[in-house]
């Protein structure tokens, strides 16, 4: 056992789940979204980020730029959203959430694909 | 075709003559659009109206082409009808001509060959690594080609044979070949091959000529002194000259290998069943090869046995193996339709005439033990080996291949060896290139002694069986610099040892080793590999110095795993040390300040 895969393990899977869970609910309803679980998946997406700085190898590098499209597209739906809140006062309504929730859907998409390679170098290494 | 044609020059030359279809044309566009504009048209409410310039242009157009669209936009009036009809027939006629023109012109042989120049030269830039000349793609360059790109080695075919380029451009091959039809010996069809590029490695001639050989030999020695040359050539004359140009040259004679091949057999059997196997030779399977050690392979495939040999036809593959024979105190009939030949190398039996039923009794074929039909006609050579089994069914038959083509017949022959010059010069130019350090590595084996000799090869080739199974053995030098090795000259460079046995550990799970055996590291590669800088067989606690250069034979995909592990640092300090090493910068920092984290 190495603690280094464990931490590594733990955020990048915590980060999916996380995201998964705000993804979760009806696209544009407000109710099924919890703001402090995005701030959750966008804190927890940045540590997943930081420990994947470092990494020579080859996978370690597609490993940060899928974190790196994750990061990219949580930003862009929490500044969106804080826009619509409070700066123009839109509020939420549902064209607002849709959008949130996509982007949040895209991130979500590349912390799979991180998982997914997660999985499959420790699969390979076999040890 | 002497020189080369440039592009540019060229296509200068046929653009100029372009000029004047071009010229006639936009003559006869300008006159017709221009009297169609002039020319009064259809009269409507007492207005005459004209056609515009661009209707005009559009007219004749579709008029020249023989399109035809009809009388756009409005009808014509009888004037413009009349001029029409003189349009038409001029432009189209005009139209023919000079399309016709540019089309011949474009076709034009010089021209066409100058474009596939440039785009020879094109590709060969965008070879990355490190790739080779082939200079003739007959027999053997085909052979090579094909063992080239199983090797992963990007190759420049030159080749005069238009059919033969053709041939080659209809292969399959898994790295670029791209190939261009000239003469190999003017030096700038070899610069537009790539010569003077940093990452060609190698040059081979392979011509079927042995004046372009020499020739390409000594281009390529002025002009990169770097690349290794490797030429076929069958003359002695040419090895003197050769030999003294340059340390990378290295000379194949495809009958001096076989005749060395033959003696190695008759002398040397473990050596020559090694080397069988080795290059991959029909019939001598890793299977096989662990039966012959047992002692129990049936006898019917066995080595040449010692005693009487006939020789049908005293050429260069006769004279080579007389030679070798004679020199190991064998007795040899020699069969050969040129009389007179007999006193100049003491042949203690020499029979004039055709190799027939009659002369075959002369030579003495009821006691002989072997023959080797080695004339250059395969239909002679496939009738010798039918005479000869007809009248001594034991005989150990060598025949000669000459053609590729013939190999069904040669197949079905039931032969004991099959030599064909083109594949024995073939596989030795391919080990030449892909390892070089075969040859040392077999002259230390030769020089055993021989008390230990027979345990240490047959220990040897046990352990290689065992360690191959039933795949091909795969070769694999590595030279250990930055670009194949980035990992272990990182690690080198900072002064850490590096062991063999550590590298060769898998790195699934350390406690096991890969299926590779390294057979010989040698510390100075530049400088030919003299005998103190050859390790043979290295042991698990060689230390890895920077610029080694290693052989190893083993499985493929053994070495795959190797070549990763010697470029990823952190599968190599797990093999090293049993341990993950830190991989970002968060656990970097962490193990540095509380070391008992690291593990």
């Amino acid at each position: 056992m190495n603690l280094e895969k464990v931490i590594f393990g733990f955020f990048i899977v915590l980060a999916l789940t996380l995201n998964f869970g705000f993804f979760l609910g009806k696209i544009e309803n407000p109710e099924h979204h919890n703001v402090i679980e995005l701030f959750a998946v966008v804190v927890v997406n940045f540590i997943a980020t930081g420990l994947k700085l470092g990494d020579r190898s080859h996978i370690g590098a597609v490993l940060l730029a899928t974190s790196l499209v994750a990061d990219l597209e949580l930003i862009a739906a929490s500044v969106y959203w804080t826009v619509a809140v409070h700066v123009t006062g839109i509020g939420l309504t549902s064209e607002v959430m849709a959008s949130i929730i996509s982007l949040t859907g895209g991130a979500l998409l590349a912390n799979v694909i991180s998982v997914i390679m997660l999985v499959s170098e420790t699969l390979m290494s076999r040890r | 075709m002497a020189a080369s044609l440039e592009i540019g020059r060229v296509g200068a030359i046929i653009l100029r003559q372009m000029r004047r279809p071009i010229m006639s044309l936009l003559v006869v566009y300008a006159v017709a659009v221009f009297g169609m504009t002039v020319i009064p048209g259809k009269e409507i409410d007492g207005q005459t109206y004209y056609m515009s310039l661009f209707h005009a242009f559009y007219f004749i157009s579709y008029t020249a082409t023989t399109t035809g669209f009809g009388e756009i936009p409005d009808e014509f009036s009888e004037a413009q009808r009349i001029w029409a009809i003189a349009c038409l027939y001029v432009s189209v006629i005009a139209w023919f001509y000079a399309i016709g023109a540019i089309i011949r012109l474009i076709q034009n042989p010089y021209f066409r060959l100058a474009l596939a120049e440039r785009n020879f030269a094109n590709s060969v830039e965008r070879i990355i690594g490190p790739f080779y000349i082939l200079c003739g793609f007959g027999d053997t360059g085909s052979l090579l080609a094909r063992g080239l790109s199983d090797a992963r080695i990007p190759t420049v075919v030159l080749e005069a044979d238009e059919a033969r380029v053709q041939a080659l451009t209809l292969r399959d091959y898994k790295v670029p070949m791209p190939g261009l039809c000239a003469d190999a010996s003017i030096p700038i069809h070899l610069q537009e091959a790539g010569l003077e590029r940093l990452n060609c490695k190698a040059v081979i001639a392979a011509t079927n000529n042995e004046e372009v050989n020499l020739r390409i030999s000594a281009i390529v020695s002025l002009l990169n002194s770097n690349a290794m040359i490797v030429t076929r050539s069958r003359v002695d004359v040419f090895e003197e000259t050769l030999s003294s140009w340059s340390r990378n040259l290295h000379i194949v004679d495809p009958f001096k290998v076989f005749a060395k091949g033959l003696s190695a057999a008759i002398f040397n059997p473990v050596l020559y069943m090694f080397n069988e196997w080795l290059v991959g030779a029909p019939g001598a399977t890793s299977a096989r090869l662990s039966r012959w050690l047992d002692g129990t392979l049936e006898p019917r495939v066995r080595v040449p046995p010692k005693g009487k040999w006939i020789i049908c036809g005293y050429g260069r593959m006769g004279h080579e193996a007389h030679e070798m024979l004679a020199k190991n105190g064998l007795k040899v009939a020699v069969i050969d339709p040129h009389p007179g030949r007999s006193d100049e190398d003491g042949l203690s039996q020499y029979v004039v005439g055709r190799t027939t039923a009659k002369t075959l009794r002369n030579a003495g074929i009821e006691d002989a033990v072997g023959i080797l039909a080695g004339t250059d006609d395969d239909g002679h050579n496939l009738g010798i080996l039918l005479n000869a089994r007809a009248l001594n069914p034991n005989l150990f038959v060598i025949v000669r291949q000459n053609r590729h083509a013939n190999e069904v017949a040669f197949n079905k022959a039931n032969a004991d060896i099959i030599m064909q010059p083109s594949l024995v010069t073939a596989r030795r130019i391919l080990l030449t290139l892909i390892a070089p350090l075969l040859k040392p590595f077999f002259k230390l084996l030769l020089r055993l002694p021989e008390n230990i000799k027979e345990e240490f090869m047959n220990n040897l080739l046990r352990r290689l069986v065992e360690t191959v199974g039933d795949e091909k053995p795969h070769l694999l030098t590595l030279d250990i610099n930055d670009e194949t090795s980035s990992a272990v000259v990182e690690l080198l460079d900072r002064e850490e040892t590096v062991l063999l046995g550590d590298v060769l550990r898998n790195p699934v799970d350390r406690e096991h080793y890969i299926d590779t055996v390294p057979l010989v590291v040698c510390s100075e590669p530049s400088q030919n590999c003299s005998d103190t800088a050859i390790q043979v067989l290295p042991g698990n606690d060689y230390a890895i110095n920077k610029g080694d250069q290693l052989l190893l034979c083993g499985r493929e995909k053994a070495h795959r795993l190797f070549d990763s592990t010697l470029n990823n640092e952190y599968a190599l300090h797990y093999l090293r040390t049993g341990k993950e090493k830190p991989r970002g910068f968060l656990m970097q920092w962490l193990v540095k300040r509380y070391p008992p984290l690291a593990g």
